[in-house]
C-alpha cells in the first residue's frame, strides 16, 4: 500500500513517487494535488493504478494524475500516460470503455433573467428532443453506408446532414474526426451497438445542462470565448455510447490473447497491451478512432436537438436564440502528438483517461479564433455547483503532455451516494436551489449526488496554482437533465 | 465452513464490484452472471417474452473466460433489451464453456454496465468454495 511518505514534494501542488518505489516501474509518476486531494487519492487504490501506469513499455518523463484522480481500472480516472513511438504501447484500458467521452459548451447572447420564468418549459422541450437513459436509442436510423461515415468522418457527417454548422466542426477538437478512423477496423457487434444511438445522452454521469455564467476570472479571454456574466450556456457530456464500449471488450480481449508474443507483462490485466504499430495496435487505434468520431457525431447531433428545442420553448420569448460553440474535449482518448522532451520533438502516443487535453497558445491545433489564447479546456462539474472554462497553458505543454483535469472526480461510491440521499429528495433539494431536474432514473440521479464528487473548486485551484490550465470563467446550473 | 453469499456489492469508488462465490467454478459463473443483472436493476415490459440462447465461448485462461462470459451477456443484454436470469452449463473448463440462458426480453433496466473489467481479477479456492471480485466498468 502507497502511503504519503512515499511521495516526494517537487513543486507546490506537485508529488512524485520515484521510480526506485517498485522494480517493474519504468518512469517517475507525479500527482497533481493539495492535501485534501492527496488525502483523498490515498484512500482507494487511484495511486497504484498510477504507478502501474509506470510499467507500461515506451512511457516516458512520468505517468501523471490530475486532481481529479480516483480509483478506476487500469489507469486511474484522472490518469495520463504519454509512450514513445514507434515502440511504445497502446492500451485500450488507457483509454476505458466509453471512447471521447466528452463535453461541449454552447454560448449565447440570451440573459437569464429573460427565461427564469420558462425553464420548465426549455427543460422539458430539451426532455423529449434528447433521448436520455440506459439503452436509449435516437431518431436517427443508420444504413451500414451511413454508418461508416460517420465513423469515418465524425462530427463532420452530422454537419453534412444539416445537424450543424462548419463552425461547429472549426471549434471542436480535431474537427471532430481523427484521421485514422478505419470503420473495416470495427466489428460487426460494435457496428451492430451504433447503430440506432446517435443523438442519444445515456446515462450514468451524462447529463446536459442548462447553465448561468456567474463569474469571469480573465475578462480577455472570456471575451474571446463569449462567455459574458448573466448570460446562458448549454453543456452536453456524452461519448460513444454501445459503439465504444464493444470497441473496447474487443481490443481488450484480442490483445489478451496476443500479448504473450510481444514479451512484456503488465502489473494489471486490464493494462493490457500492444505495441503501437503491432497489428493488434493498429487495429485497435483505428477502431478507437472511429469511436471518437461517432461520440463526436453524436454530440453534434444531440447539438441540433438542443437548437431545436430552444426554438421550440423559447420562439415569442427570446428573438436572437443562436447558439453558439465555444469549444467541445475529449476526456477518454488515446492521440498521436508530437511533445518536447529534452529539447527535442518526440512522436507520442498521448493516453488521456479521464483527462482533458489543454494545448496552450500559438498551437496549430487550436481554432484560430482561440490560437494566441489557448485552448479552451471544459471541466464539467455536479449538478448542484457547476463547472469552469478554462484556458491551456505552455506550462501544460512542458510539463503534462498538454493535458490537465476533466471534472471533478468522484469521491463516493454509488452505493453510498444512494444511502446517503434518495434521488427524489435530491432532486427537491435542488429545485429549491432554482435548478429544474429531468431525469430518467430517481436511483441514476441520486448516484450522481454533489455528495458524490470532490469540491471542484478545490481541483481547479489545483490545476490553476500549478499553472495546466488557468480559470476564464465560472457556471452555475439552472436546468440538469440526467440519464 | 459454510460459503457466505453467493456474490455481493463491495465499495468502489467510481464503478461496480461484486464479489461473487461458488461451490464449484461452474456455479461461479452463474452467480457471477446473476449478480451482474442483479445490479442492472431488470424489470419486464408488457412486450417481455421468453428467450434462450446457446453461448459456447473459448478463452486462454479462466479469468478470460469469465470476463468474456459477462460481456457476452452484456451484449445479448443490450440487444434485446434482456434479463437473462437463468443458466444450465454443459460444459465447462478453464479454457471454454458451453452454456444455456434463458430469460425474457424487453426488460428495462435502471443501469448499464458498459463491460466487466479483468482489474484486481483473480478467482481463487477458499476451504470449500470459489471467490471473485469482479469490477464494472458503469
Amino acid at each position: 500500500m502507497i502511503a504519503k511518505h512515499d511521495l516526494t514534494p517537487v513543486e507546490p501542488f506537485v508529488y512524485e513517487i520515484g521510480k526506485h518505489l517498485r522494480q517493474d516501474m519504468r518512469v517517475p509518476a507525479r500527482i497533481y494535488a493539495d492535501d485534501y486531494i492527496l488525502e483523498m487519492a490515498l484512500s482507494d487504490k487511484s495511486i497504484e493504478q498510477l504507478t502501474n501506469t509506470a510499467t507500461l513499455p515506451g512511457v516516458v518523463k512520468y505517468a501523471l494524475a490530475m486532481p481529479d484522480m480516483h480509483q478506476g481500472y487500469g489507469f486511474p480516472i484522472g490518469g495520463v500516460a504519454a509512450m514513445v513511438l514507434p515502440d511504445g504501447v497502446i492500451s485500450p484500458g488507457g483509454v476505458g470503455y466509453d471512447i471521447n467521452c466528452g463535453v461541449r459548451l454552447l454560448t449565447c447572447s440570451i440573459e437569464v433573467k429573460a427565461v427564469r420564468s420558462h425553464m420548465d418549459k426549455l427543460m422539458t422541450a430539451l426532455f423529449q428532443n434528447v433521448p436520455t437513459g440506459v439503452g436509449g436509442e435516437g431518431d436517427l436510423r443508420l444504413s451500414d453506408k451511413d454508418l461508416r461515415t460517420v465513423l469515418n468522418k465524425g462530427a463532420a457527417w452530422a454537419v453534412g446532414r444539416g445537424l450543424g454548422t462548419e463552425r461547429d466542426l472549426e471549434h471542436t477538437e480535431d474537427h471532430g474526426c481523427m484521421t485514422a478512423a478505419d470503420a473495416s477496423a470495427v466489428s460487426a457487434r460494435a457496428l451492430e451497438r451504433g447503430r440506432e444511438q446517435v443523438g442519444t445522452l445515456g446515462s450514468g454521469n451524462h447529463f446536459l445542462e442548462v447553465d448561468e455564467i456567474v463569474e469571469v476570472y480573465d475578462q480577455e479571454v472570456a471575451a474571446a470565448f463569449g462567455l459574458v456574466p448573466g448570460h446562458v450556456c448549454v453543456w452536453v457530456h456524452c461519448g460513444s455510447r454501445g459503439l465504444g464500449h464493444q470497441i473496447c471488450t474487443d481490443a481488450v480481449s484480442a490483445m489478451q490473447r496476443s500479448m504473450a508474443k510481444y514479451n512484456f507483462r503488465v502489473p494489471d490485466r486490464e493494462l493490457v497491451s500492444a505495441p503501437f504499430e503491432s497489428p493488434e495496435g493498429r487495429q485497435y487505434f483505428a477502431a478507437m478512432c472511429c469511436a471518437a468520431n461517432y461520440a463526436w457525431a453524436n454530440r453534434q447531433a444531440i447539438t441540433h436537438n438542443v437548437r431545436k428545442s430552444f426554438d421550440q420553448a423559447l420562439a415569442g420569448v427570446i428573438q436572437n436564440r443562436e447558439l453558439l460553440m465555444l469549444y467541445d474535449v475529449c476526456h477518454n482518448i488515446a492521440k498521436v502528438e508530437h511533445h518536447v522532451i529534452d529539447g527535442h520533438q518526440v512522436k507520442l502516443c498521448v493516453h488521456r483517461k479521464g483527462a482533458t487535453r489543454a494545448f496552450g497558445p500559438n498551437l496549430p491545433e487550436v481554432p484560430d479564433p482561440y490560437r494566441h489564447l489557448g485552448q479552451p479546456v471544459l471541466i464539467p462539474g455536479d449538478m448542484g455547483t457547476g463547472s469552469y472554462v478554462l484556458v491551456g497553458t505552455a506550462k501544460a505543454m512542458s510539463d503534462t503532455f498538454g493535458s490537465t483535469c476533466h471534472g471533478a472526480g468522484r469521491v463516493a461510491s454509488r452505493a453510498k451516494a444512494r444511502q446517503g440521499m434518495r434521488g427524489e429528495d435530491l432532486r427537491a433539494e435542488l429545485e429549491h436551489a432554482g435548478i429544474v431536474v429531468r431525469a430518467g432514473s430517481l436511483r441514476g440521479l441520486a448516484e450522481e449526488s454533489p455528495d458524490a464528487y470532490k469540491d471542484l473548486d478545490s481541483v481547479v485551484n489545483v490545476v490553476h496554482q500549478a499553472g495546466l490550465a488557468l480559470k476564464v470563467a465560472r457556471t452555475r446550473p439552472l436546468g440538469v437533465i440526467k440519464g | 465452513m459454510n460459503m457466505p453469499m453467493p456474490f455481493e456489492e463491495v465499495e468502489h469508488t467510481a464503478d461496480l464490484a461484486l464479489r461473487v462465490r461458488g461451490a464449484t467454478l461452474e456455479q461461479l459463473f452463474v452467480h457471477a452472471a446473476q449478480g451482474m443483472f442483479y445490479l442492472m436493476h431488470c424489470a419486464p415490459t408488457d412486450n417481455s417474452h421468453p428467450i434462450m440462447h446457446r453461448i459456447t465461448l473459448e478463452a486462454p485462461d479462466i479469468e478470460s473466460l469469465l470476463v468474456d462470459w459477462l460481456n457476452e451477456l452484456l451484449y445479448l443484454a443490450e440487444r434485446g433489451q434482456e434479463h437473462l436470469a437463468e443458466y444450465e452449463i454443459e460444459t465447462m473448463t478453464p479454457t471454454s464453456i458451453v452454456a444455456v440462458t434463458c430469460g425474457w426480453t424487453h426488460h428495462s433496466r435502471q443501469k448499464v454496465i458498459k463491460a466487466a473489467t479483468f482489474w484486481d481479477l483473480s478467482i481463487v479456492q477458499q476451504d470449500n468454495y470459489w471467490e471473485t471480485t469482479i469490477t464494472f466498468d458503469v
